[in-house]
């Protein structure tokens, strides 16, 4: 979708008046970008109130009416909820396994979608069942999970969530790279192989290459998946494998006091992958979110 | 002899690899397939006999129940409000989603300067955690510290005191609230590609057969955007009957069980009242509805795929 | 009296700062924020006697010699468990700082293993602690369990009795001076669980410029017709608190308690006033509640009244919130756990751990008084058990008696920034906890008087289900619902418990823990004759 073809739309699915030339301003673009004014400051709202709650000071946390920007700014939540509130540890553990479940969920995945979009593996039947493992609810799973769990020492565990969040993610993953692989043509392979190279090979020298774009954007939606999932981590983590969002919950809900300040430092440290990380993938975004239903 | 034995490994290692290289499509999809089967068909399975045994914390013993754990979801009072709330919640959020995501779409789908970096903006929403959705919320609607009450009294001119998670309705009015900050987005890009895609020259031909700009949105606009609206809409509506993180930040599914969702309730019944058996056959409930859901839109996804392969 | 907290230069030299060049009025902002920050660092750096130093002196001095339990049980522990890692599941923020901050460190030193501490709010301690065992994991040694959750605790064999470890090591005599009401809630089934931890009765505080101010006690006069006082009854309570609430809203508000959900739950409030009223939680013959028959409503109906004289938005806060509240000066009256008095007095304040309380602004102005009715709830309160699936039971078993023992459990009770209140005659007694400030001596009176009129929670098979129906449905009715269809629908919510759990098993608890001093109250500590009189 190019920027030519969005220049081109005049308005006419909203009623508008016809364009004339000059200045005259259309009633319709007014109400238009107050309507963009409102919705920006709708998101940008909750973002702004939790990044000033992060730095006031205790009292100030309490005032009616509310403080819009503290005189005396204090770093102390940012410090005591990550030390004294295991945020280091819920930030390591998150760190670690959103790293292991995008790494292991990029390779798997590629390697699955590889073999569906060149090879047919499977047909209609492994893609349905893939597919469909997108829409399982994790309360359905969560409890035969933590069973089972149980029976394996898996309770509690890193290795426990990175597996479980990469079955998670896969669909997500085999969906982005097969569509981006079926996009590819297969010609350079082709020559690969006439150049005597194993079908293994030409996978890995030819076809992951130039499928980087596509492993990025793949890897980005898994990494952001782990890092934001809250119910598998909640039942499924006590001490040892406490990921940031649990933290994040614990200390905006749990702790006495509502620990406003130290939830909102804490939140702010959330944000900071998963923003980046969007604005990284913002143009994929379409299509993985839809698996490729709808091309952005 | 050196040579001779260099050239025989020389050969094991090609009649390997083109060992591998003939079935180099069951190998690719073998990890992925493997590890799925792993961690759903075992828990599945035991969980099947979970659902017809007592396992319950405070009663010893896995003795045979037969139907009694799915009888007591059923009877459950508190399970079938929970079912209304999600259903309730999940329409409503998807509603204001569709509404605000269109109307959005149709304001920014011309250019203008500074687009590019709104939309930017406009998608990092998604990203946020659900958790993190329900904080920023929880922060600002909280009575008495956070800003709602003191702006809406400025603007409407007389002290404004909603508890905006205790007052009915309010409490529904958060969450969807919280749950359209995060979602509108995912509305706003998918609606927006599509009203994209509808090439000019249908407009233009619409223009050309005398049609005003109202008929042609209704006859042009709305017809083509109508696949993609369900897509969205049925991709929304799953996800959202799963509402939990936010549910558990700003209400605990309070007060009372008012906010209950199925989630919530089935988390409430397995991990803080510790009735497993009963948790287990409620959440086999629970995924046959999903299920049903997502077959239709499993199967309409697929759809491209099937006219590629034919 | 000045708002300022005396912050003393000893405080700042222990970790190597200038505290004049932090504090300069000229600063700019921006070096504001690195020197809070590098503050913060610092004490974090300090270590975990930060302001405890002394509490810390004269534990290890009792461990060492002075006191004969203690003793006993750190050379046992040095001897065979030396570097043994202990996790011990705590309540989430206060009461975590004592393990993290005090007994952890402490028993590293002198022990060498690590005290690790799993937090999480009070009545997820209880699911926490299930959620382990059913998993199996091994993960948790020291439980600080609620009473009432014993029973479910031991019937189902998440924690071990220690009998046989307190005759190996011969220190039965700590329980010698325990306060009545405390020595049986750590038995059940005539097996000890654990080491009593903790004195959590709640007592009355209330204002006394508040209540001393000329102009109010005219107009009190004036509308009721005897003089402004500290409440006796709860209907007197309720309109005192209405009265000051009409006269001095919106700075001060007559009452002001923390009700949200689970933090640490409602359902103290209600078992409170309900037995105050004479009220029966179950009937004995069939077992149905009786939670929603007229005494329940009449409890209820006096809860809401003083939810009117409160401050808007106080549904949703916690215990801890009502206090900041409290300690701004904004609520006249206050019905709380021992610590109410503690850090009234600022006495908390210093601590960095304490960072996000405000400072006391009440300051000398707080006085001690029974509960409206006389029969506060002993609600919560900790008892220290071993987890039955330790891999390191005795060296738990140790540690709990440890810190239990008279004299650690003193420094403990003493700590400026933990929860822990006293519960030995000893702690009452004791010179040094009368001298921290000007009305100590009156504050520990009123814990020991307060003990011998307290109404305990209900200590019986499936408490924590019965507490989380009750809990949850008192936010319904705090909502909007009705008072007697929300008391029916938790009456209900009783019963389907009762009937999963076993009615005859029930009944055989009910009737075990109406045998306990506190049951109801009728047989409180003072109804039983056994009142302590400390002077």
């Amino acid at each position: 979708m190019t920027t030519d073809a969005l220049r081109l739309r005049r308005g006419r699915a909203r009623g508008a008046s016809r364009v004339v030339r000059g200045r005259r301003v259309r009633p319709g673009t007014i109400a238009r970008f107050l309507f963009i004014a409102l919705f920006t400051l709708f998101v940008l709202a909750p973002f702004y109130w939790v990044a000033v709650t992060s730095i006031k000071p205790s009292d100030d946390l309490l005032a009616s009416p509310p403080i819009w920007f503290p005189k005396h700014p204090t770093a102390i939540h940012y410090a005591t909820s990550l030390n004294h509130m295991r945020g280091w540890l819920g930030l390591k553990n998150s760190v670690i396994i959103a790293s292991f479940v995008t790494i292991l969920s990029v390779l798997i995945g590629s390697a699955a979608a590889y073999s569906m979009a060149r090879f047919r593996t499977g047909g209609k039947h492994l893609a349905f069942w893939v597919l469909s493992q997108r829409f399982l609810p994790p309360i359905a799973v969560v409890i035969p999970v933590f069973l089972m769990f149980r029976t394996l020492s898996l309770v509690d565990s890193r290795l426990g969530l990175i597996l479980l969040y990469t079955v998670f993610a896969l669909p997500f993953t085999i969906w982005m790279m097969y569509a981006y692989f079926r996009q590819m043509p297969p010609d350079l392979e082709e020559a690969a192989l006439v150049d005597g190279c194993s079908r293994w090979q030409a996978l890995w020298k030819v076809a992951w290459p130039l499928a980087a774009p596509g492993i990025v954007s793949a890897g980005a939606f898994a990494f952001i998946f782990s890092w934001t999932e809250f119910l598998f981590a909640l039942v499924l983590t006590s001490t040892k494998a406490v990921t940031l969002p649990v933290i994040v919950a614990g200390t905006a809900v749990e702790f006495q006091g509502n620990l406003y300040g130290e939830a909102s430092a804490l939140t702010m440290v959330s944000l900071v992958p998963a923003v980046l990380l969007g604005i990284l993938v913002q143009r994929h975004i379409v299509r993985g979110l839809t698996l490729g239903a709808v091309q952005g | 002899m050196a040579a001779h034995a260099d050239t025989y490994g020389r050969r094991r290692l090609r009649a390997a690899s083109s060992l591998l290289d003939a079935h180099i499509r069951w190998v690719l999809v073998a990890p992925a397939v493997l590890l799925i089967l792993f961690m759903t068909i075992y828990p599945l399975g035991y969980s099947m006999w979970v659902n017809f045994v007592n396992y319950d914390f405070a009663i010893p013993g896995h003795r045979w129940v037969a139907l009694d754990n799915f009888k007591t979801v059923w009877d459950d009072p508190i399970a079938r409000h929970a079912l209304w709330v999600t259903l309730g919640l999940s329409a409503a959020a998807v509603a204001v989603e569709l509404v605000l995501g269109f109307l959005l779409a149709l304001a920014m789908l011309r250019a203008f300067v500074g687009r590019r970096m709104l939309m930017v903006l406009f998608v990092v929403p998604l990203f946020v955690s659900p958790v993190i959705v329900g904080t920023f919320f929880s922060l600002i609607l909280t009575r008495p510290f956070g800003p709602t009450n003191y702006l809406l009294g400025k603007v409407l001119g007389h002290t404004v005191n909603i508890d905006f998670t205790n007052d009915h309705p309010w409490y529904y009015v958060s969450i969807v609230l919280a749950d359209a900050w995060q979602w509108t987005p995912f509305m706003f890009v998918i609606l927006l590609a599509g009203l994209a895609s509808i090439s000019d020259q249908l407009y233009e031909a619409a223009e050309i057969d005398g049609a005003s700009p109202r008929q042609s949105f209704f006859f042009v606009t709305l017809p083509l955007l109508t696949p993609i609206v369900l897509l969205a809409v049925a991709f929304r509506l799953v996800d959202s009957l799963k509402f939990f993180d936010v549910i558990y930040v700003l209400t605990r599914g309070g007060p009372g069980t008012s906010t209950y969702t199925l989630s919530y309730y089935l988390y409430e019944q397995g991990f803080q009242l510790f009735h497993l058996g009963m948790g287990t056959a409620g959440s086999w409930m629970f995924m046959v509805v999903i299920s049903v859901i997502a077959f239709w839109l499993v199967r309409r996804l697929l759809k491209p795929v099937d006219a590629v392969s034919a | 009296m000045s708002d300022e907290i005396p912050v003393r230069p000893e405080d700042f030299e222990e970790v190597g700062l200038d505290p004049d060049a932090l504090f300069d009025a000229t600063m700019g902002r921006r070096d504001f924020l690195l020197n809070t920050a590098k503050l913060t660092a610092a004490a974090a750096a300090a270590g975990p006697f930060f302001l405890a130093a002394e509490q810390a002196q004269a534990a290890r001095a009792a461990s060492t010699g002075g006191d004969p339990i203690a003793t006993t049980v750190i050379n046992a522990a040095t001897q065979n468990f030396k570097g043994t890692n202990l996790t011990r599941i705590s309540e989430a923020g206060l009461q975590a700082l004592e393990p993290k901050n005090f007994s952890g460190p402490l028993w590293k030193q002198m022990v060498g293993g690590n005290v690790s501490v799993v937090e999480a709010p009070f009545p997820q301690i209880f699911t926490k602690s299930v959620t382990e065992h059913i998993a199996k994991s091994g993960t948790l040694d020291v439980i600080d369990a609620s009473p009432a959750w014993i029973p479910d605790f031991a019937d189902r064999g998440v924690i071990m009795p220690v009998d046989d470890l307190v005759a190996k090591y011969k220190i039965g005599a700590t329980f010698n001076d325990l306060h009545p009401l405390y020595r049986a809630l750590a038995k059940y089934k005539g097996k000890t669980w654990g080491f009593f931890a903790d004195g959590d009765v709640w007592n009355l505080y209330y204002r006394k410029d508040i209540f001393g101010n000329p102009k109010l006690q005219k107009a009190y006069k004036a509308k009721f017709k005897r003089p402004l006082r500290v409440p006796r009854t709860w209907d007197e309570f309720n309109e005192t608190a209405a009265f000051i609430t009409d006269q001095m809203a919106p700075k001060v508000y007559g009452a002001g308690e923390g009700r949200a959900l689970g933090n640490p739950g409602n359902q103290f409030y209600f078992f409170q006033t309900f037995r105050a009223f004479g009220g029966h939680l179950y009937d004995p013959a069939t077992m149905k509640a009786l939670v929603n028959n007229p005494i329940g409503i009449k409890a209820m109906n006096s809860i809401m009244g003083e939810l009117k004289a409160s401050e808007p938005g106080i549904n949703k806060l916690d215990f801890v919130s009502s206090w900041v509240l409290w300690l701004q000066g904004k609520t006249a009256m206050i019905y709380a756990w021992p610590p109410t008095g503690r850090i009234s007095e600022n006495y908390a304040q210093r601590d960095k751990a304490f960072a996000f309380l405000p400072k006391s602004k009440v300051v000398g102005k707080v006085g001690y008084a029974l509960m409206p009715n006389r029969n506060g709830e002993h609600a919560g309160s900790f008892v220290q058990t071993v987890s039955a699936d330790s891999k390191n039971a005795e060296a738990a078993f140790l540690y709990n008696a440890w810190i239990t023992s008279p004299s650690v459990s003193l420094q403990v009770v003493m700590l400026p920034y933990t929860l822990r209140d006293p519960y030995r005659i000893s702690h009452y007694k004791s010179a040094k906890y009368r001298s921290l400030w000007p009305g100590a001596k009156n504050y520990l009176i009123s814990l020991a008087q307060a003990a011998n009129y307290a109404v305990i929670d209900p200590i019986m098979t499936g408490s924590a289900d019965y507490a989380n129906a009750m809990d949850r449905g008192m936010t319904g009715i705090y909502a909007g619902k009705d008072v007697k269809s929300g008391l029916d629908g938790i009456a209900k919510e009783w019963d389907a418990i009762t009937k999963r759990l076993g009615q005859d098993r029930i009944r055989a608890s009910y009737a075990e823990f109406l045998k306990l001093p506190g049951a109801t109250s009728k047989n409180t500590i003072a109804a039983l004759g056994k009142a302590v009189k400390i002077t």
